[in-house]
């Protein structure tokens, strides 16, 4: 086996971390807040990366801008949805919580089935970094841009949660709405806050995926299965936990790539015996909020 | 309550009837409709009952395939009977692990890990393809040498005993607990009803449920491959069909199941491909927000607004 | 049946809501437990019934531990709690709610003389009248009445009462301590966790005082009530009457 080879997967599966982390957190974020768990996630990030594609391929605009659109386009979707539909399902019991996002998900992706087809895309777009070269090992320009972008877009995440007036707020809605309201917190806006947040952090994800992954109605859904995965990993509410569940996540379906036969189509499945297996060992998480059965 | 048991039995009686008109008329593709809609009462029947325990399964598809592939992979083994109960306790033994591991905590682990299954078994079936066939599929045994008319008597007799299940878990004993079971487990617990206990048991009957499903469906051309059966499709195809027709009854999934069936041919008639499985999504979100109860809900609300208008 | 617990501590963190208490409840009487907001009588009730499990300490029933049971398996022992705010499914019908641990538990056990069914136990607490109503119809006075209906329903030989007048005018919650005190004489254990002071004094021939997780006074009702002590912790420091 040549180490050089294996090194050089393990180093772009931990690109790849980046962007799993920024999706899971988003995800997760909505969820510490409202304690929703938008199954619709992963279509944002689809809707982001249609977005990106199709803004370069159309009208040659950068990929970075594209990304950047793509979040705010996103953020402003997540807006209408929230007002026009999860404000309501809020006040309904989880059962209904769990449908309704659901039939969203399955709602926005045969949308993007029957607008642009199921065929599968890929973005030729130019590397937007140099290659990186060291010993024998290639890490494309592209790649780092993911690194890069996904791990910068999780620290700012985190530092406007641990810092801003509107972290602040957001914290403790999600920790004890009541208190929050007679703080003068208005609970509302900050769960419509918490699903904007979600909704950009999933625009430029998309963008992202554009650059590296493919292009494909079904991308969201493999994406949240995955961020699913990091979320159990880490514990459902737990931001900085999702960067750590997404090296671990990547770091793992690196090494059954390389080590398990077949292991590459593995896909789904290394997601899934995580979350078996961390169901059985340690429920709650890494770092997650208390588990209420 | 003679009004209800005789308004359950006439459920009863007029499945079997019109499922007996339609064998008699003899009409292949009215027979083939009435399959593939009787088919999807069986898996919606089995979401439904296991809803009624506060689970939102989005595994039925998962169980669905291994219906279809126990059978395959069985019937060489041990005969087509064998194959039956080797399913079958292949889907309830699965059912039992996946809900040991998951059905003590919050709803939403028992739907991702449900998801995951179903997702993960394609990912299995197209590994292993030596022992499985891969993406060439399998033969699973014919059912009734493919005669329609027959084969359409067998699926009305298992939709029977579905019903008979649902109607079951709808019971003066057994429907209370449930609903506690699902609304308040805290203060089902405190009245003496094993709560982890009772979900694994549901969820162990509805994944054979939805394996009876799988194994009809495959035995009806004795050939399927991993993308019909492991697909997404068959995991959100009971979900819109109960909030279609109505959650918590046997009549809804039923009533739903024609309605969708209905919706799905128009829409694949106008959309096509894939994609016209927006109807399901469309119809979810709608129905959850406007309908909770369904189309079932609504007649009976109507029945009462105009019984109250009468007095 | 005698409950008790021994050297009982429930953490959470580093919060102690209960810290190393040992108490008895004998079948003989009627026990209060009392303490201002925050003093661990939920938590105690909670501990109990199986819904927490306790950091330390044992719980006995009739001489047999049951703090490492499930809150069914301790129902199945004999021992029912009632829920401060019990949130049952608004469709199901009082019949039902009572219909329910009644076939899954106390058929099983029959204590109280004359309750054979549902529908005995129903006319016991005078819900003949909504016996096939929907709970989302009934008032507050009924949904208190049929829940200690439903603990009942258990058969149990002890019963936990969580704070079951809430709520209630004076007039319902004197008949449902009547309600409590036919049941006592009948042969079950009961303690009872309240706030209204009236009904500690008349239903209970003992009471016990808690304050920030410990015991604080235990008594006659007289003796505690009137004890400076337990008036402090309830009033705080600095109120003199």
């Amino acid at each position: 086996m040549d180490l050089s080879l294996i090194y050089q997967s393990l180093l772009l599966a931990l690109c790849a971390a980046g962007l799993y982390a920024t999706v899971a957190s988003g995800l997760t974020l909505e969820f510490g807040v409202t304690r929703i768990i938008n199954f619709a996630h992963g279509e944002f990030v689809m809707l982001g990366a249609f977005q990106t594609y199709f803004m370069f391929e159309l009208q040659g605009i950068s990929p970075v801008v594209g990304m950047i659109t793509s979040g705010i386009s996103m953020g402003l979707l997540s807006i209408i949805v929230y007002w026009g539909f999860l404000a309501k399902v809020l006040k309904q019991d989880e059962h209904n919580q769990i449908l309704a996002t659901l039939g969203l998900s399955i709602f926005i992706l045969n949308m993007a089935v029957i607008l642009w087809t199921p065929d599968t895309r890929v973005m030729h777009a130019p590397a937007l970094l140099p290659t990186l070269k060291f010993a024998e090992i290639i890490i494309p320009g592209n790649n780092l841009v993911v690194l890069l972008v996904g791990c910068g877009l999780f620290l700012c995440l985190m530092a406007f949660m641990r810092f801003s007036r509107y972290g602040v707020q957001l914290r403790l809605a999600s920790d004890d709405p009541a208190l929050a309201t007679l703080a003068g917190v208005n609970v509302d806006r900050m769960f419509c806050l918490s699903f904007v947040i979600g909704g950009i952090t999933a625009g430029i994800a998309g963008g992202l995926v554009a650059l590296v992954l493919y292009v494909h109605p079904y991308v969201g859904m493999d994406l949240v299965m995955r961020a699913f995965a990091i979320v159990a990993l880490a514990g459902l509410g737990s931001i900085p936990g999702a960067l750590i569940g997404a090296v671990l996540l990547s770091v793992i379906e690196g090494i059954v790539a390389n080590f398990v036969s077949q292991g590459a189509s593995w896909g789904y499945g290394v997601s899934f015996l995580i979350i078996l297996l961390v169901l059985l060992v340690r429920p709650t998480g890494l770092f997650g909020k208390e588990l209420r059965s | 309550m003679k009004s209800l048991a005789l308004k359950k039995v006439a459920v009863y009686f007029v499945v079997i009837a019109v499922c007996s008109f339609i064998v008699l008329a003899n009409d292949a593709f009215s027979m083939q409709l009435t399959i593939g809609v009787l088919i999807t009462v069986i898996l919606a029947l089995a979401w439904d009952i296991l809803s009624r325990t506060g689970q939102v399964t989005l595994g039925s598809a998962a169980f669905f395939g291994l219906g279809a592939y126990g059978m395959g992979l069985l019937s060489p083994l041990l005969g087509t009977f064998g194959a039956w109960v080797g399913m079958l306790a292949i889907c309830g033994l699965v059912a039992m692990l996946l809900g040991l591991l998951t059905l003590r905590l919050r709803k939403m682990y028992f739907a991702i890990a449900t998801l995951g299954l179903a997702l993960s078994l394609q990912v299995l079936v197209l590994v292993f393809r030596d022992w499985t066939g891969g993406s060439s599929g399998i033969s699973p045994p014919v059912l009734l040498d493919a005669d329609p008319q027959l084969q359409l008597l067998a699926i009305t007799g298992f939709v029977i005993l579905a019903m008979f299940v649902s109607d079951y878990f709808l019971s003066d004993r057994m429907r209370p607990a449930l609903f506690l079971v699902r609304t308040n487990p805290e203060l089902a617990s405190a009245s003496g009803i094993p709560v982890v206990r009772t979900r694994i048991l549901i969820f162990t009957v509805s994944g054979m449920l939805a394996g009876i499903a799988g194994a009809l469906y495959g035995g009806l051309y004795g050939y399927v491959v991993p993308t019909d059966v492991f697909t997404i499709h068959w995991s959100v195809i009971p979900l819109a069909i109960v909030i279609l027709g109505g959650m918590d009854s046997t009549l809804g999934p039923i009533l739903g199941a024609v309605m969708i069936k209905t919706i799905e041919e128009i829409a694949r008639f106008y959309i096509g491909g894939v994609g016209y499985q927006v109807t399901y999504g469309a119809i979810i979100v709608l129905f959850v927000l406007f309908l909770p109860g369904g189309v079932l809900g609504l007649i009976k609300e109507l029945f009462k607004q105009s019984v109250k208008g009468r007095i | 049946m005698e409950l008790s617990i021994k050297n009982m501590t429930v953490a959470f963190g580093g919060l102690k809501a209960l810290n190393g208490i040992s108490l008895n409840f004998p079948s003989s009487r009627i026990t209060g437990l009392i303490g201002p907001n925050g003093s661990g009588k939920s938590t105690m009730i909670n501990a109990i019934s199986g819904v927490l499990k306790p950091t330390f300490g044992k719980v006995y029933l009739d001489g047999e531990s049951i703090d490492s049971l499930r809150s069914d398996q301790i129902v199945g022992r004999g021992l029912a709690r009632t829920f401060q705010i019990p949130r049952v499914p608004p469709q199901l019908t009082v019949c039902e709610i009572i219909s329910v641990p009644f076939a899954y538990v106390g058929r099983r056990h029959a204590l109280i003389e004359g309750l054979s069914d549902a529908r005995s136990i129903a006319q016991y607490f005078d819900l003949e009248a909504v016996y096939e109503r929907p709970c989302a119809d009934l008032s507050v006075t009924y949904l208190r009445r049929l829940e200690i209906a439903r603990a009942i329903a258990c058969g149990p030989s002890v019963l936990l009462l969580d704070e079951a007048m809430a709520g209630l005018s004076h007039e319902d919650a004197v008949q449902v301590s009547d309600l409590v005190r036919r049941v006592h004489d009948a042969g079950v254990t009961v303690v009872i966790v309240e706030h209204v002071m009236s009904i500690i004094s008349t239903l209970c021939d003992e009471v016990v005082v808690l304050n920030e997780g410990q015991l604080l006074a235990q008594g006659k009702p007289f003796e505690v009530l009137s004890d400076p002590t337990v008036r402090e912790a309830y009033l705080g420091k600095g109120f003199k009457q």
